[in-house]
């Protein structure tokens, strides 16, 4: 286990990062140089070199979908004192949002990140919100600083998978 | 809008600058859909929704008026917005502005626009034409660089005159996008362009808007051919490489040729079997050029030819190769014509001469199938050479 307090995952939750379907996480706001895949990846996220950071101003909206359907239990978001995230928006199954549409709709939950969860304590999300889970919908509203800029180091989902139909699985039944 | 700037009228012009941009747009990727939006008369209206039928979009485009007043911010918003309900999420959002009104929005509020259009990844295109008061090429540059994100967004600034407004896009990254995509249109309408003088010249002699299946079958062989010859070129100057390899000549500048894939040279065997007789002409051309170039370097006065030939763009050791073997030639008291060969065997050298000679296209297909057979003769003159020094070096 890593050195940083309260890090382990909960009994029966697993990572769900070898879930996320690559080809439709989509991050508004970020720069090219600091994209969603450092925050993101296996191997990225825990590289301190490599952090997500904002754009124009310090609003970040990410889109990540899932390779199968999810529940998801907590999730941590790792990020500097300064220019962490603080207010953190997740809604569930909505795709393609934008910044101007996010406060059309209520949150299916809406965590204050402290300094403890920003040095990577999982935040308890509800889960009853969370139980039939296709896509995620991270809205990253301000910083804890209030700079321009809001970083961020690592975001990491825990949680548990509902048996689904794996495609790979299915194979053709033989003539007989 | 009325003003005669630029012909017919500021209108017009825009019109057809318009239709060029739907057409190459609509033609570089099938599902690329363009929509239309006016900013003046009434008030921001969007003539049609981004569609991939160019004939809808064209027919939307007539019949509109001059009048009312441009309002930038607010058209910005709208199209915004119309991109936004885009029935196709995947879709890269684009606004192409077309700034021939005065703009009455200061820079802080442009640039509030501008951060606001990068922050929902909305690229922007700014032809700005017309007037130059008021500060308005600063105020649209100022747009640019706060929506700007990695050179996705360009503005072009078009002074009135002679050339159409058209022409002028053409050639910008506006209509040829970033680089990669819609030069087939592009090329055609240039073409096109040049041609509306009386020269009615296209690329293949046909016509990309008639037929372009054809024209796009045309530009592949075209295409399929170039890389043929490119090969056929390359597998050419190998084998100089090896050549000079087996003489033990250190020069590190043929380590990149030798790096090549052997696969390449099985690939272009066949290619050796062009017939020459359509290029005798060329052939008694350059074999011309060459004597004549020879005839300064039997002089004799080598340091002279050295300066001469240090104005080509050769290599070093390949030319001071060159040039000792020629040396050694003449004193050897050896025929002309393997001189001449030893030397054309020297692509690169060749390559320099024929650069220099005016008229003589070094990239037209029949002078590289020339070299290349004419490498391919003075290769077995080259094996017999190699016994020669190399009795020379046992005394």
């Amino acid at each position: 286990m890593t050195s940083t307090p309260s890090s382990s995952i909960p009994r029966g939750q697993v990572d769900l990062v070898e879930f996320v379907d690559w080809s439709g996480v989509e991050c508004l706001n970020q720069t090219t140089s600091h994209p969603i895949v450092n925050a993101l990846k296996q191997g990225s996220r825990d590289d301190d070199g490599l952090h997500l950071e904002s754009d124009a101003d310090e609003q970040l909206l990410i889109y990540v979908p899932f390779l199968q359907v999810i529940k998801l239990h907590s999730v941590v978001i790792v990020g500097p004192e300064e220019e962490g995230p603080k207010t953190v928006k997740l809604f569930a199954n909505k795709e393609h949002m934008g910044f101007s549409n996010v406060n059309d709709y209520p949150p299916s939950d809406s965590i204050d990140l402290s300094l403890d969860n920003l040095k990577g304590m999982p935040v308890t999300v509800k889960y009853v919100k969370f139980q039939n889970i296709r896509s995620l919908t991270i809205f990253i509203e301000d910083n804890q600083g209030g700079s321009d800029v809001t970083k961020v180091q690592k975001i990491a989902f825990l949680g548990t998978t509902v048996d689904t139909t794996n495609m790979k699985d299915l194979k053709k039944i033989e003539e007989h | 809008m009325r003003n005669g700037d630029y012909a017919p009228s500021r209108f017009q012009a825009q019109a057809d600058a318009i239709n060029l941009i739907c057409g190459a747009k609509t033609q570089s990727n099938p599902e690329n859909t363009v929509g239309v939006l006016t900013m003046a008369g009434n008030g921001v209206r969007v003539l049609v929704t981004p569609t991939s039928d160019l004939g809808k979009i064209l027919s939307c485009i007539h019949g509109l008026v001059v009048g009312g007043e441009a309002n930038l911010t607010a058209a910005i918003q709208v199209a915004q917005l119309a991109l936004k309900h885009r029935q196709n999420k995947r879709q890269q959002q684009r606004i192409i502005v077309f700034a021939g009104s005065p703009i009455k929005y200061d820079n802080k509020t442009l640039e509030a626009i501008g951060r606001k259009l990068k922050k929902n990844s909305v690229a922007l295109d700014v032809v700005n034409f017309g007037e130059s008061d008021d500060g308005k090429p600063e105020k649209l540059e100022a747009l640019i660089t706060a929506v700007n994100n990695n050179d996705s967004s360009h503005i072009v600034h078009v002074p009135a005159g002679q050339n159409a407004l058209s022409d002028v896009l053409i050639s910008t990254p506006i209509v040829t996008g970033d680089g990669d995509e819609g030069s087939g249109f592009v090329v055609a309408a240039a073409v096109a362009a040049a041609g509306g003088g009386g020269l009615s010249g296209f690329d293949f002699g046909v016509d990309p808007n008639v037929d372009p299946e054809l024209a796009l079958a045309l530009r592949i062989s075209m295409e399929e051919e170039r890389v043929r010859q490119e090969a056929a070129a390359k597998r050419a100057a190998e084998q100089a490489a090896e050549q000079e390899k087996v003489r033990e000549l250190a020069s590190g500048s043929h380590d990149d040729t030798m790096a090549e894939p052997v696969s390449n040279s099985t690939l272009m065997v066949d290619d050796k079997g062009h017939n020459l007789t359509s290029q005798d002409d060329e052939a008694a051309l350059l074999e011309q050029a060459l004597a004549m170039s020879m005839d300064v370097a039997k002089s004799g006065t080598a340091p002279v030819v050295d300066t001469d030939m240090s104005d080509a763009t050769v290599d070093d050791q390949e030319l001071a190769y060159a040039l000792q073997m020629s040396v050694q030639d003449s004193a050897r008291d050896m025929s002309s014509q393997s001189e001449m060969s030893k030397v054309l065997e020297d692509q690169s050298f060749v390559s320099s001469i024929l650069n220099s000679l005016p008229g003589v296209d070094p990239n037209d297909p029949s002078l590289k199938d020339l070299l290349a057979s004419l490498q391919g003769e003075s290769e077995p003159q080259q094996k017999q050479k190699e016994d020669k020094p190399e009795e020379d070096h046992d005394d």
